[in-house]
């Protein structure tokens, strides 16, 4: 069991994929890098399950993410669509080899790279003529992370990493105006039309195949507009003809994805999108895991964070680090059947995984996201709460301190410090969480842990969103270390990296999330004379096919919770 | 107003607004289509922000590239696409005809005729129009032996306005023997069955077709062989991995001993379904003979080892649509269980082949007895090439089908339309009373585009050409346009004919379209403001 293929559809699903890969980079980098911290020297992650290793044409080595990312044409900026390794020569490109009539040009005025991307670049030319020796006009840190806060437009404008030329797949839209790219019937049907939908699969054949033993699907998806009927579509063709492959899909939104309409209608529209959407997306995989907060920076969970709700760059980056942590123990190496390492425990593929959230018991397949960034350090705690009680979940519409006997959860705890600002052993994080879970009020039927002692790395691309008590390390110190208004946000240059732990839990907390989807169906789309009828037959669904949602929604709050009156024919 | 009284946002325009609106959408896009059309016509290479390059000279595609905002333009966009999608061509003469039914009726209208009148004008005249094509259209008999000749000047004609000459004529020979090779009697072609295939290698000029098939993988193993005559091909859809039981089955194992003993009895069961297929290989292969394995599903390295120790070559995740192909190119049957491995389930193929560039591997699958699947693959230095010539291919597959399809051709070079509007000028006019006598002409002068375009792209001057090609019509004499020289030609002659199914759609959308925007009274908007330069 090893590979993983990632699809990430739709923008804001590509926001928090470019944090994803540049995490992923980092560790690369300090992986190799001889001066690095041991803990990332050390680290026990195999690197293959994400990324995959090809030859250009030109027969130079190349390491790249197992990636598939949908995105609106003209979505990635600067970057070309091929991707930056296996670019062709450029003198051949710009002749026309198949007209000798008249040609016109049409030249789109060239995206300007921002401050980052252009180190990058000279970074890459230096490389190759090193001898010139002294750099010219080095761009400062600071400036970098100023021009980063300021100017991002694209997901492409902080991404560090070299993509394949199959990875990017910029939809063409056909017409259609993003603003009115807003629904589930829509995202349908852009991909029916044409050859895009089986360009799409096209490409994740090319990465499967290589694939000596494939570990699962990792499908981050922006399902708050067309994209989720785009997702929805690629789904069916992967269980058409995969059908073994399982698939782990986190249904992301933004902040602003949650602004509230402004007339009735449009209401209504959005409330019938988000049960259709989550319907279909559901029966489609293996798990899902339902992310993002109506407003992140307000909620509990950013008690140590300051950012800004209306810039992506900022809420994905928190939800990117989230999605790192739990995908760890997919990619732990084993070593032997009793062999213990010192810096990971607790992997498991993808499978067992699902299996064990959702195969056991109840199978209910929806789980909760919970995290906590920083993770607080297991000695002299500031709160003397424990990590448990820390955990706060990213997952909307969830219900507080429910009390489930039948719980079912999977912690992942990060690079957390232990006594004298040291990471802590894996034992210790173990005894820390076993005394935790028996001074819990309500315990969980079953619980897994998987620890790493490497912490997540903060990297200049990455935005100031950390608050003034986050310290170097991701500590958290008793006293802000400024109070002045500019300083108030700190970032990769003063935070060099993060623990950090993170949850999936199978529980009744979410069925407010389950049964606010399955009474707007019920209100909007089934009672008699409803007004979404008409939408949702526009959409391409008929009464049928709605009332099909429905039993499918009241289907998954009867697994939560069998004593509601929820049943299909309760009227 | 009374709408403004329920939205006070809503933004109206009144009849001639909305009529200029439309009007004016149709002329602009028809402004930029026109300069595409024909053998003449400028190809627009799209250069996007990050530097992507985008070559064609396609309407369909143009209209696809162009984000258009413009409702009324995506009204006539979406129409034209539609017309590529039925018919596989045509789509810029659409645009440009449905801009010149527009321009033509804005006379009439400027002149104090209702958009009524014209409209019933237009009706009259397409009826008559479709009834004309009847009659001028050029059977082809197609019986057992399709006239090759024939569909190679269909095919000339369309791809000759895509690519440049010498590599559109090679172009030509492949389409139609790939189009004749996947032709069975009595059914409807399916073009699927010709796989289009690319390699970022060589030039244009290296596009061939292939008898066979080619597929875009590789075998896995290094022990497997590169290059294999005399080959049995098994196609199968049979799972030769190790898989962990159905995904919801929910067992789970109590301790690791229970856990291996599960791993090693569904190992057996793979193992057994590999050793069933080298069971096969060692019943039909002689000394000379090879054995070739493409499955759709997977083969994990482990069994990849088995097969490659018994000498077998074998692919995995072969496309599903490559399961038919495979099996119309080299015989035999596409098998979905061990159990049904039989001889004759396999098929045959003198040579298979593996080439390699950088990490990108094509497997050959040649000299196979009777195809009735093959490949066109398309070669060129980079990709934007690559995708244009394969557009131009697609368009050049469609062509012969409908050919084949239709049993009929229309002369081209604009020969159909000014003999269709002669016919409407001197004939039909005449019959019909009253205003709608303007509508007829407006019609019959719209046609005029195709052949007016053709020579304004050729540099000509499109008064002289209009006026010898309808002179000699009138003398009876059914001419098209000479791109070179302007003079008039025999189409016949020269071997410029169009496919009948994408002149009869022309015909029956555009008009359609025309009259819809025409006869539109009021445009309302609430919310956006519909006067901004979009």
């Amino acid at each position: 069991m090893k590979e993983l293929v990632t699809f990430q559809v739709g923008s804001y699903a590509n926001f928090i994929g470019s944090h994803f890969w540049n995490f992923q980079d980092e560790l690369l980098g300090l992986f190799e890098d001889p001066q690095a911290d041991m803990v990332f020297k050390n680290q026990n992650l195999d690197m293959d399950v994400l990324y995959r290793t090809g030859e250009t044409q030109q027969g130079i080595p190349t390491y790249t993410p197992r990636l598939i990312s949908v995105d609106f044409q003209g979505s990635l900026g600067s970057m070309s669509s091929h991707g930056t390794l296996y670019n062709q020569s450029s003198s051949l490109s710009s002749s026309i080899t198949t007209w000798n009539g008249n040609v016109s040009t049409q030249a789109s005025e060239p995206y300007k790279k921002n401050l980052f991307l252009q180190r990058l670049y000279d970074e890459g030319k230096e490389k190759v003529a090193n001898a010139n020796g002294d750099s010219q006009s080095e761009i400062q840190d600071t400036d970098v992370v100023n021009s980063l806060e300021e100017s991002v437009e694209f997901w492409t404008d902080y991404s560090k990493v070299h993509y394949h030329p199959q990875s990017l797949f910029e939809l063409n839209g056909s017409w259609v105006n993003p603003q009115e790219f807003n629904n589930y019937g829509i995202g349908k049907n852009t991909l029916s039309e044409g050859l895009q939908g089986d360009e799409i699969n096209e490409r994740f054949r090319f990465f499967i195949e290589e694939c000596d033993h494939v570990q699962g699907i990792q499908f981050i998806i922006d399902d708050s507009g067309g994209f989720s009927g785009v997702g929805a579509s690629i789904l069916e063709n992967i269980a058409d003809d995969y059908t073994n492959v399982p698939v782990v899909l986190y249904s992301v939104r933004s902040p602003s994805s949650f602004i509230n309409p402004k007339t009735r209608k449009q209401n209504i529209y959005s409330n019938l999108h988000d049960a259709v959407s989550f319907s279909a997306l559901s029966s489609l995989c293996n798990l899902i895991i339902p992310v993002g907060l109506p407003s992140l920076n307000e909620s509990r969970f950013s008690q140590f964070l300051n950012l800004q709700d209306n810039k992506l760059y900022h809420s994905s980056g928190v939800y990117a680090s989230v999605i790192h942590s739990v995908s760890l123990p997919f990619r732990m190496k084993r070593i032997g059947p009793n062999g213990e390492s010192l810096y990971e425990c607790g992997a498991m593929d993808l499978y067992e995984g699902i299996q064990m959230l959702a195969g056991q018991g109840r199978q209910n397949y929806v789980a909760v996201l919970d995290a906590c960034i920083p993770a607080p350090s297991l000695v002299g705690r500031v709160f003397k709460q424990s990590l448990l009680e820390n955990l706060l979940p990213l997952t909307p519409e969830t219900a507080y301190d429910v009390e489930d006997l039948q719980a079912i959860e999977s912690v992942i705890v990060q690079g957390v410090l232990g006594s004298e600002e040291h990471e802590a052993t894996l034992s210790e994080v173990k005894e820390a969480m076993e005394t935790a879970y028996e001074k819990a009020t309500t315990r969980p039927r079953f619980s897994h842990l998987s620890v790493s002692r490497c912490p997540l790395p903060i990297l200049l691309p990455f935005p100031s969103i950390f608050g003034t008590r986050v310290g170097r390390r991701g500590e958290i110190l008793s006293n802000p270390v400024s109070e002045s208004e500019s300083m108030s946000r700190r970032g990769s240059i003063d935070v060099h990296s993060i623990p950090m732990a993170a949850r999936l839990r199978s529980s009744t907390a979410i069925l407010p999330f389950l049964e606010n989807r399955l009474g707007n169906i019920r209100k909007f789309g089934l009672e008699r004379g409803s007004i979404g009828a008409e939408v949702l037959r526009n959409w391409g669904f008929g009464r049928e096919e709605v009332e099909e949602i429905g039993e499918n929604l009241s289907k998954l709050v009867v697994t939560l919770d069998p004593h509601q009156g929820y049943s299909s024919d309760s009227d | 107003m009374s709408l403004r009284v329920l939205n006070p946002n809503a933004e109206v325009l009144n009849k001639s607004a909305a009529l200029h609106m439309n009007i004016n959408a149709a002329k602009g896009l028809q402004d930029v289509l026109k300069s595409n059309l024909g053998p003449k016509g400028t190809i627009k290479m799209l250069v996007g922000g990050a530097g992507d390059i985008k070559l064609t000279k396609d309407g369909n595609t143009l209209l696809k590239e162009m984000q258009i905002q413009n409702p009324t333009a995506i009204m006539i966009a979406r129409t034209a696409v539609a017309q590529d999608d039925i018919s596989g061509d045509g789509t810029t003469s659409t645009v440009i005809f449905i801009g010149e039914l527009m321009k033509q009726a804005e006379r009439c209208i400027d002149e104090g005729m209702h958009p009524r009148v014209v409209v019933d004008g237009f009706e009259i005249a397409k009826k008559a129009t479709l009834e004309f094509l009847e009659k001028f259209k050029t059977p082809v008999v197609m019986g057992d032996g399709p006239d090759r000749e024939m569909l190679k000047m269909v095919a000339r004609t369309t791809l000759r306005t895509k690519l440049y000459e010498s590599l559109a004529d090679q172009l030509t020979d492949i389409v139609v023997n790939a189009v004749l090779c996947i032709r069975k009697p009595e059914e409807p072609i399916d073009l699927f069955m010709v796989e289009i295939m690319h390699m970022r290698h060589k030039f244009d000029v290296d596009t061939r077709l292939v008898e066979g098939l080619v597929l875009d993988h590789g075998s896995r193993h290094p022990d497997m062989k590169r290059r294999a005559e005399n080959c049995h091909i098994l196609t199968c859809n049979v799972s030769l991995e190790y898989e962990k039981s159905e995904i919801n089955a929910g067992f789970f194992y109590s301790n690791a001993e229970q856990r291996e003993a599960m791993v090693v009895a569904e190992r057996r069961s793979v193992d057994e379904r590999v050793k069933k297929i080298i069971d096969l290989k060692n019943k039909v292969c002689g000394p000379d003979d090879n054995f070739v394995v493409i499955n759709q599903k997977g083969i994990d390295p482990p069994s990849l080892d088995l097969l490659a120790r018994a000498g077998i070559v074998a692919l995995r995740r072969a496309k599903r649509r490559n399961m038919e192909r495979l099996v119309l190119a080299c015989g035999g049957e596409a098998v979905n269980s061990v159990d049904d491995l039989a001889p004759d389930v396999l098929g045959w193929a003198g040579l298979v082949y593996e080439h390699v560039l950088g990490e990108e591997k094509y497997t050959f699958v040649e000299n196979v007895k009777h195809p009735n699947s093959c490949t066109i693959l398309i070669k060129g230095p980079n990709d934007h090439t690559i995708a244009q010539i394969k557009d131009a291919v697609r368009d050049g597959l469609r062509s012969v089908k409908n050919t084949i399809e239709d049993e009929a051709v229309v002369r081209g070079a604009g020969a159909f339309e000014v003999a269709a509007r002669q016919h409407l000028i001197n004939e039909v006019k005449k019959t019909v009373k009253g205003r709608a006598q303007l509508g007829v002409q407006a019609f019959a002068d719209a046609l005029l585009i195709v052949p007016k375009t053709l020579a304004e792209n050729s540099g000509l001057d499109t008064q002289d050409v209009i006026i010898s090609l309808t002179g000699e019509h009138d003398n009876g004499n059914v001419v098209g346009l000479n791109q070179h020289t302007g003079d008039p030609i025999d189409p016949q002659m020269e071997g410029i004919f169009d496919n009948y199914a994408v002149k009869r759609q022309i015909i029956n959308s555009a008009p359609v379209i025309a009259s819809q925007l025409l006869l539109v009274d009021e445009v309302i908007r609430a919310g956006r403001n519909m006067r901004k330069p979009t």
